[in-house]
């Protein structure tokens, strides 16, 4: 009985594996565009929840590739976005530098400040200009605010400056008024010495008033004439009968400077024009605006002309507006 | 006697599981040329505990899923495991087929010549027909193996039957 069973049993396998077989074999051997078509309605119909699941698989995948791509590009923006302010703040400084190598008429070269991570940072400076681009003790450095300080040294690639802060640092100046005329040195004053200066050896019979501008005299022959030195803020002593001595709001920072001009060549006599004041900016800036203003001339003429077409188009009734006579009796009735 | 109603249902819901992780899973994990073969897992598995006319029947309809999903030739996923599921409810009395290492060895195997049957019936070139055999099929083979193993110890009391007995 067992035998005849496992008979039968074996036969039923071979008959399905030879069923199953012959119709991969049909499949196998069946014209392209039919197969095509019967596996195009099996993933229609019977498989249509895995392909429902393969997909929904796959746009998580691709949802994650997706995530992690913003995620890189939103990280490069915050990080670019750090520095945005800093390089706003440099692309300004350049463009202040671009002005005043337009209005300089003396040789210069300019020059990047290599600070130094040190406390005396600011009374001397690297800068990245040696004498072989023309660089040599006793040449000026200015920035676009006015006077940093002269060079000391220099090797054919650097050269050190020493700037208005270092104590040894001196300069003749005079006021803008040309009422005073003394030398212009560090503040000595304790505790606020360090990022002020002061004009001494003004004559006691001389009083200048605050907010005067303080400019390089030319005396000397080091520093040439006009640079902007600083504007007074106070008096620090006077000498009985003898000289006052002022303090002054330096015109440049030399701790916060990251590009400097060096003077070259052969010196202007004067730069005054290349610094200008503050009332001149002021005049400059009011100059460029009417400019502009004229120079839109087309936009007021295009404004006038639709001011007066929505004019006639409020005075005329055939185009949807009151006559002029009916318009305090509409005012008068909304109201 | 047949099994009891209750295991043929937990078998059921592992090949249903199988199934889920083939179309839901797999996608996620890289490379599909080494990726797990959960399909065949589930034939495997289940030719090894039923007869060589069920492993058969299951092997043609995985082939035929497999070939109505894949841009291969048609018939020739379905032709391979019908062999492989067939040859593999056979080859279980020649075997230990309740050592778990040999049916993990099983499914190893059977990936390699479901392979190699399908590539010689798409006509693939020599060149990609020689890589794949050499390389990525071994490869997925011993990671499909691995899983498989996972498998059979993690749902080890529903494996322990006989379908046809």
């Amino acid at each position: 009985m067992s035998s005849i069973s496992d008979r039968r049993y074996t036969r039923r396998d071979t008959v399905l594996f030879v069923l199953c077989l012959l119709l991969s074999i049909v499949g196998l051997f069946s014209p392209v565009g039919l197969t095509y078509r019967l596996a195009d309605g099996l993933r229609r119909s019977v498989l249509s929840p895995l392909v429902w699941l393969q997909t929904r698989a796959e746009e998580g995948r691709t949802s994650r590739v997706r995530f992690r791509v913003v995620t890189a590009q939103r990280d490069s923006a915050a990080y670019l976005a750090q520095f945005l302010p800093s390089l706003r703040a440099e692309n300004e400084r350049l463009r202040q530098l671009l002005k005043l190598s337009h209005r300089l008429n003396t040789g210069y070269v300019t020059a990047e400040v290599l600070h130094q991570p040190q406390a005396t940072d600011g009374r001397t400076l690297l800068l990245s200009v040696g004498s072989s681009q023309g660089v040599a003790p006793f040449s000026p450095v200015i920035a676009p605010e006015g006077l940093i300080g002269v060079i000391l040294t220099t090797t054919s690639q650097s050269s050190i400056a020493m700037t208005w802060a270092h104590p040894e640092f001196r300069v003749s100046a005079y006021t803008v008024g040309g009422n005073a005329l003394g030398v212009v040195a560090p503040s000595t004053e304790g505790g606020s010495g360090e990022g002020s200066l002061e004009l001494r050896g003004v004559p006691f019979r001389d009083s200048v008033p605050l907010g005067t501008l303080v400019l390089s005299s030319g005396l000397g022959g080091v520093f040439p004439k006009g640079i902007p030195v600083g504007t007074v803020v106070g008096t620090i002593r006077e000498e009985a009968g003898w000289e006052r001595v002022y303090r002054l709001r330096p015109a440049a920072n030399p701790g916060s400077v990251p590009h400097v001009m060096v003077l070259v060549g052969s010196r202007q006599p004067d730069l005054a024009n290349a610094f200008p004041s503050d009332s001149q900016l002021d005049a400059m800036r009011q100059d460029s605006l009417a400019r502009v203003r004229r120079a839109d001339s087309l936009a007021q003429a295009a404004r006038a002309s639709r001011a007066r077409r929505d004019s006639l188009i409020r005075s005329s009734p055939m185009l949807g507006g009151a006559p002029a006579s009916m318009r305090p009796a509409l005012k008068d009735s909304t109201q | 006697m047949s099994a009891p109603r209750a295991t043929r249902i937990q078998l059921l819901l592992v090949m249903l599981f199988l199934l889920t992780l083939q179309f839901y899973l797999r996608p996620r994990l890289g490379s599909a040329r080494v990726s797990p073969d959960f399909l065949l897992i589930g034939l495997m598995l289940l030719a090894m505990r039923s007869g060589p006319g069920a492993g058969a029947v299951a092997g043609f309809l995985i082939g035929l899923i497999e070939d109505s999903l894949t841009p291969a030739r048609f018939g020739a996923g379905a032709l391979a495991h019908t062999l492989v599921g067939y040859f593999a409810a056979l080859g279980r009395a020649v075997f230990f087929a309740d050592n778990m290492l040999v049916n993990a060895g099983f499914v190893a195997v059977g990936l390699w010549v479901r392979d190699l049957l399908v590539l010689m019936t798409s006509g693939t070139d020599r060149g990609e027909l020689i890589t794949q055999l050499t390389l990525y099929s071994p490869l997925q083979a011993l990671i499909t193996a691995a899983f498989a193993l996972l498998v059979l110890v993690t749902f080890r009391s529903w494996f322990s039957i006989r379908l046809d007995s």
